[in-house]
C-alpha cells in the first residue's frame, strides 16, 4: 500500500549495462566480488543496516536492468526512492554521456515532490581497470558534469577492489536520509482490511 | 434513441464520463447501410491499426477485434473500425452483433473529442465522443499505437488538449460557445458526402430491427447489468476514493468478481434454456479436448463463453492432480513417431509424449527443431537435409554482412559498436560456470556472440536486448551446430520476439494474463496482491522474459522449455507455471502479508528451490480447472502465441512518438 517503513531508505542504483551496478552493490552489502554476475532481468534489492547518528536504518539498495529498453519497468521500481546512485564506467564514455538520460528518466519516472532537490550521487567505477590506464572519462570531466548538475556527490570507486565503495554508500545513506521529509504525507489508507499489519511504520521518530 | 445498452462499462469511469455529456445511448451504425461509402475513391488509407478491439462485455471471449483506420478524402478525414470477419465464431455473438460495433467512415468532423488512455500496464484505448454527445465504445488498442492514431489525426484535422484533462483531445470544439454551435452545424453538412449521417441516423434506423432481433442472452444480460451500474456510477463519480480506486481497475481493466458473478447469475436465470443449457453442455466436454483447439489458432478467441467459476470452489476441492511426469523420450521410442520417410505421423501424440517426460538428451538435437517450428512435423528427412543446407548458406550471408564492417567503418557505425559490446558484455556472464561456456577465450561464448550478432543483424529492428543471450545459450548447448542454433533461435524469438519489445507489449500482456489467472483460480491470493499493490505482477518478469531459465539449473531449464514448447495442454502453459508456483506459496505469500518489496525478494530467492516437476504437474492441473475460462483470461497475440498479422506494419515498433501532441 501507500505507506512505507519510517526507518527504510530506498536507494536506486542506475546506469548503463555492464558498469558494475549489481557488483558495487553487492560488495557494499555483501563484501563479495564476483566475475560470474548474470546480467541483471528486471530488478533485485539487497539490505544494510547502518547506523547514523546513533539512529539505525535499513538501506534498501536496488539494483536494475541496464539496458534502457527495460526503463519502462522503472515507474514499479523508482517508486518512493529516497535517492538515486547514478553509475558509470570511467572506461566506457558512453556510459557517462549517458548520466543525463539515466537522471532525467529517473527524474520522470519516480517523479518526486522536490525533483530539484532530489539527492542523486555519481560514481565512476572500474578505476583498478589496466592500472588506470584505459579510462576515457577524467575525473575533473565527471566532476564538472556533476557540479552543473547542481553539486551531485561524485566518487571513484574499484567494486572489483572493494575502493572507496563504503565511503560513496555512506554518502548516499546520508543523502537518502536527508529526502525524508519531516512529515510523511501518504494518501489516506481506506482500505486498511489488513489490521495492524502498519506496526512497522513507526510514528516516533522525526528527521 | 433509449435502446437497451449492449455494453457493461460498469468498471469504465470515462465512459460513465462520456455519458453525462448528452444522450445515455451509446452509438452504433449499422454496417450495411454504408457498406460502400468506406473506401471511396481517391481516398487514401493514412492510418491502420490491426488488433483496435472492443469488450462488449466484460467476458474476454466475446471481444471483438477489428481494424481502426483513418482515410483521407479530398480534404476530409473519416474513421473506420472494421470487426474481422470469421474470426470469432463465438456463438452468442452473431455476425449481426458484430456489425452493430462496426464504425464506417465517420467524419473526424463530427468527432468532439478522443480521450486517451495510456495505463502503464493493460492496453492503451480510446474513446470517441462524437459532437452529439454519443461515444463509441472503448477501442482498445492490443498493439499500441495511440499516440500515432493521434498524431496522424493532428496532421489532418484541427484538434487541441483539453485544458482540464490533458488526456482528452477536443476535435472541432473551440472556446466560443457560438462557434461550436456554428461549426457543429455546418461542417457534418459540408462533408456528408461519405456517409456524414451515419452517428444519429443509423441508431434510429437501425433501432426497432434490432430489437426484434435482440434475443440472444447476451444482449439481456448486458442491459440489465449495464443500467444498475450506470446508476451505481453517476452516483460515484465524483467520489475521490472511487477515482482511486478507478485508475487502479483501470490499470489492468478489472472486472471485479462481483460484477461477474451478477452477471453470470443474472445470465444463467434468464437464459437457462437458452445459451446458457448450450454453455453448460460444452464446459462439460472434456477439458482434455478444448486447449488443443485453442492452441492451434493463436488469434481465436475461445469461442464459448465462460461461466464464471466460483473460485473458491479450487481451494475447497484439492487440485486434480496432473498425470504422474513420465521418463524422457528416447531414441527407439521416437522412431515409433517416425514414417519411413522420416515424417511425424502423429505431431500431436508426440507433443503430449513430451509434455509429459520430456525429451532424453542425446535426442533433444533431433527433436528441438521440431517443438520450435525450425522444421515441419511433416518433413521428410531428405527434405530437412535440403533445407539445412539452404539455410546454412542463408546464415553465413547475414553473418558476412557484420563480419564485413571493417573497424574503419565501425568508427561511423555506433549503433553496430554499441550492440556488439552489449553482446560481447552478456556473452560473458551467460552461463559461464557450465564447463560448455567456462574458460578463457572459449569457443561457445564467441559463438554465442556471432549468433546474436547476426540475428541483431536478421532482425535488426527488434535487435539484441538482454535476456536473449539467456535463451540462446542452451539452444546452442543442444544444437552445437552454428547455423543451427541460430535458425532454431529465430524460431523461438518468432514466439518470444515480443517480449524484447520496446514497448514491452508481449510482456504486459503475459503479466496482465497471470493476473487474469491469478484472479479465476485463487481468490484470496488475487486479493492479496490487489490490497498489496502488487498487481503489476513485476514479481514474474524475469520469469516470464526468459521462461525460467534463471529460475532453475541448467538442466532442468531444458526440461521444462521442451515440455512447454510442446503447447500441450496449452499454448501458454508457462503462465499456469506462474500461477502454480505462486500458488505453492500462497500461505506464506498472504500469512506473511508480504508487500511488493518482500514478494519480489522472496521470488527472486526462490531460484533453485523450485520443484519441477511438481511445479508442471500443478501447471496442468490448472490449466485444466481454468479450462476455457483460462483461456479467456490470456489476449490474443500473448507471446508465445505467433504474432497477429500486422499487414507489413512495423512488428516492433523502434519507439513510441514521443509526445507528438
Amino acid at each position: 500500500m501507500a505507506s512505507r517503513r519510517r526507518m527504510l531508505l530506498k536507494v536506486i542504483i542506475l546506469g548503463d549495462s555492464g558498469v558494475g551496478k549489481t557488483s558495487l552493490m553487492n560488495q557494499y552489502v555483501n563484501r563479495k566480488f564476483s566475475n560470474q554476475y548474470k546480467a541483471t532481468i528486471g530488478a533485485d534489492f539487497l539490505t544494510k543496516e547502518v547506523q547514523f547518528e546513533d539512529r539505525l536504518f535499513t538501506l534498501q539498495i536496488w539494483d536494475t536492468a541496464g539496458q534502457e529498453r527495460f526503463q519502462s519497468l522503472g515507474v514499479a521500481f523508482y517508486r518512493g526512492a529516497d535517492c538515486c546512485v547514478l553509475v558509470y564506467d570511467v572506461n566506457v564514455m558512453k556510459s557517462f554521456e549517458n548520466l543525463n538520460n539515466w537522471r532525467e528518466e529517473f527524474l520522470i519516472q519516480a517523479s518526486p515532490s522536490d525533483p530539484e532537490n532530489f539527492p542523486f550521487v555519481v560514481l565512476g567505477n572500474k578505476i583498478d581497470v589496466d592500472g588506470g590506464n584505459s579510462r576515457v572519462v577524467s575525473e575533473k570531466k565527471a566532476k564538472a558534469w556533476c557540479a552543473s548538475k547542481g553539486n551531485i556527490p561524485y566518487f571513484e570507486t574499484s567494486a572489483k577492489e572493494g575502493f572507496n565503495v563504503d565511503d560513496a554508500f555512506q554518502c548516499i545513506a546520508k543523502n537518502a536520509l536527508k529526502n525524508e521529509p519531516e512529515e510523511e504525507m501518504y494518501l489516506p489508507d481506506t482500505i486498511d482490511v489488513a489490521g495492524g499489519g502498519r506496526q512497522q511504520r513507526s510514528t516516533g521518530c522525526e528527521c | 434513441m433509449q435502446e437497451p445498452e449492449l455494453h457493461d462499462l460498469s468498471d469504465d469511469a470515462d465512459y460513465a464520463a462520456s455519458q453525462q455529456h448528452g444522450s445515455a445511448s451509446m452509438m452504433r451504425s449499422n454496417s450495411g447501410k454504408h457498406s460502400s461509402s468506406s473506401e471511396h475513391d481517391g481516398a487514401e488509407v493514412i492510418y491502420l491499426k490491426d488488433n483496435v478491439t472492443i469488450h462488449p462485455t466484460q467476458f474476454a471471449s466475446e471481444r471483438i477485434s477489428g481494424r481502426l483506420k483513418l482515410i483521407k478524402q479530398g480534404s476530409s478525414l473519416f474513421m473506420t473500425w472494421i470487426p474481422y470477419k470469421g474470426q470469432n465464431s463465438n456463438a452468442r455473438l452473431t455476425e449481426r452483433d458484430r456489425n452493430l460495433y462496426t464504425i464506417r467512415a465517420v467524419p473526424l468532423t463530427e468527432v468532439r473529442s478522443i480521450r486517451r488512455h495510456t495505463p502503464a500496464l493493460g492496453w492503451q484505448y480510446i474513446i470517441v465522443v462524437l459532437s452529439t454527445g454519443l461515444a463509441f465504445p472503448p477501442l482498445y488498442f492490443y498493439n499500441g499505437g495511440v499516440k500515432e492514431f493521434l498524431a496522424t489525426i493532428k496532421q489532418h484535422v484541427f484538434i487541441v488538449r483539453s485544458a482540464d484533462d490533458a488526456n482528452v483531445f477536443l476535435v472541432n470544439d473551440f472556446q466560443n460557445p457560438l462557434q461550436r454551435t456554428l461549426s457543429s452545424l455546418e461542417l457534418p453538412r459540408a462533408l456528408s458526402v461519405a456517409s456524414g449521417q451515419s452517428t444519429s441516423v443509423s441508431v434510429g434506423e437501425t433501432s426497432s430491427d434490432e430489437n426484434q432481433e435482440r434475443t440472444s442472452g447476451d444482449v439481456y444480460e448486458g442491459s440489465i447489468s449495464s443500467s444498475q451500474y450506470n446508476e451505481r456510477q453517476r452516483q460515484r463519480v465524483h467520489d475521490p476514493a472511487r477515482d482511486l480506486s478507478i485508475q487502479v481497475l483501470e490499470k489492468f481493466s478489472l472486472v471485479t468478481k462481483f460484477a461477474r458473478e451478477t452477471t453470470s447469475q443474472l445470465f444463467r436465470d434468464n437464459h437457462s434454456n437458452g445459451y446458457g443449457a448450450i454453455e453448460r453442455r460444452s464446459n462439460n466436454q472434456s477439458p482434455i479436448d478444448y486447449p488443443q483447439k485453442a492452441s492451434s489458432d493463436s488469434n481465436k478467441v475461445p469461442d464459448k463463453s465462460p461461466v464464471p467459476p466460483d473460485s473458491l470452489e479450487f481451494d475447497k476441492v484439492s487440485l486434480v492432480w496432473g498425470k504422474p511426469r513420465q521418463a524422457p523420450l528416447g531414441s527407439d521410442e521416437w522412431k515409433t513417431f517416425l514414417d519411413y520417410e522420416g515424417r511425424i505421423m502423429d505431431s500431436e501424440a508426440l507433443r503430449k509424449r513430451i509434455f509429459y517426460g520430456g525429451v532424453e538428451h542425446e535426442l533433444r538435437k533431433e527433436v528441438w527443431p521440431f517443438l520450435l517450428g525450425y522444421h515441419a512435423y511433416d518433413s521428410t528427412e531428405a527434405e530437412r537435409e535440403y533445407l539445412r543446407a539452404v539455410k546454412k548458406s542463408e546464415f553465413e550471408t547475414i553473418k558476412r554482412q557484420w563480419q564485413s564492417i571493417s573497424p574503419e567503418q565501425a568508427k561511423r557505425f555506433t549503433k553496430f559498436r554499441e550492440r556488439k559490446g552489449l553482446i560481447e558484455k552478456d556473452v560473458v556472464r551467460t552461463d559461464r560456470s557450465l564447463s560448455f561456456y567456462d574458460g578463457d577465450d572459449n569457443p561457445n561464448v564467441n559463438l554465442l556472440r556471432d549468433i546474436l550478432l547476426t540475428y541483431s543483424f536478421y532482425n535488426f529492428d527488434l535487435g539484441y536486448c538482454q535476456g536473449m543471450s539467456d535463451l540462446l545459450s542452451p539452444i546452442l548447448f543442444v544444437m552445437e551446430d552454428e547455423s543451427d542454433t541460430f535458425w532454431c533461435f529465430v524460431s523461438l524469438m518468432e514466439r518470444l520476439g515480443p517480449n524484447f519489445n520496446r514497448d514491452q507489449n508481449g510482456m504486459h500482456s503475459q503479466l496482465f494474463a497471470i493476473t487474469k489467472l491469478v484472479e479465476l483460480l485463487d481468490i484470496p491470493l488475487h486479493n492479496h496482491f490487489t490490497q498489496h499493490d502488487c498487481l503489476n505482477y513485476f514479481f514474474c518478469f524475469r520469469w516470464v522474459l526468459i521462461q525460467f531459465k534463471r529460475e532453475f539449473e541448467f538442466d532442468k531449464t531444458m526440461r521444462l522449455w521442451e515440455v512447454l514448447w510442446a503447447h500441450y495442454p496449452s499454448e501458454h502453459l508457462h503462465l499456469y507455471v506462474c500461477v502454480a508456483i505462486l500458488k505453492r506459496h500462497r500461505s506464506k505469500i498472504i500469512g506473511e502479508q508480504m508487500d511488493f518489496d518482500t514478494l519480489l525478494k522472496f521470488i527472486n530467492e526462490l531460484s533453485g528451490h523450485i520443484d519441477l516437476d511438481a511445479v508442471v504437474r500443478d501447471a496442468e492441473a490448472l490449466c485444466i480447472c481454468a479450462g476455457e475460462n483460462g483461456a479467456a483470461c490470456i489476449p490474443p497475440g500473448t507471446p508465445p502465441s505467433l504474432p497477429v498479422d500486422d499487414d507489413g506494419l512495423l512488428l516492433y515498433p523502434q519507439q513510441e512518438l514521443d509526445d507528438v501532441l
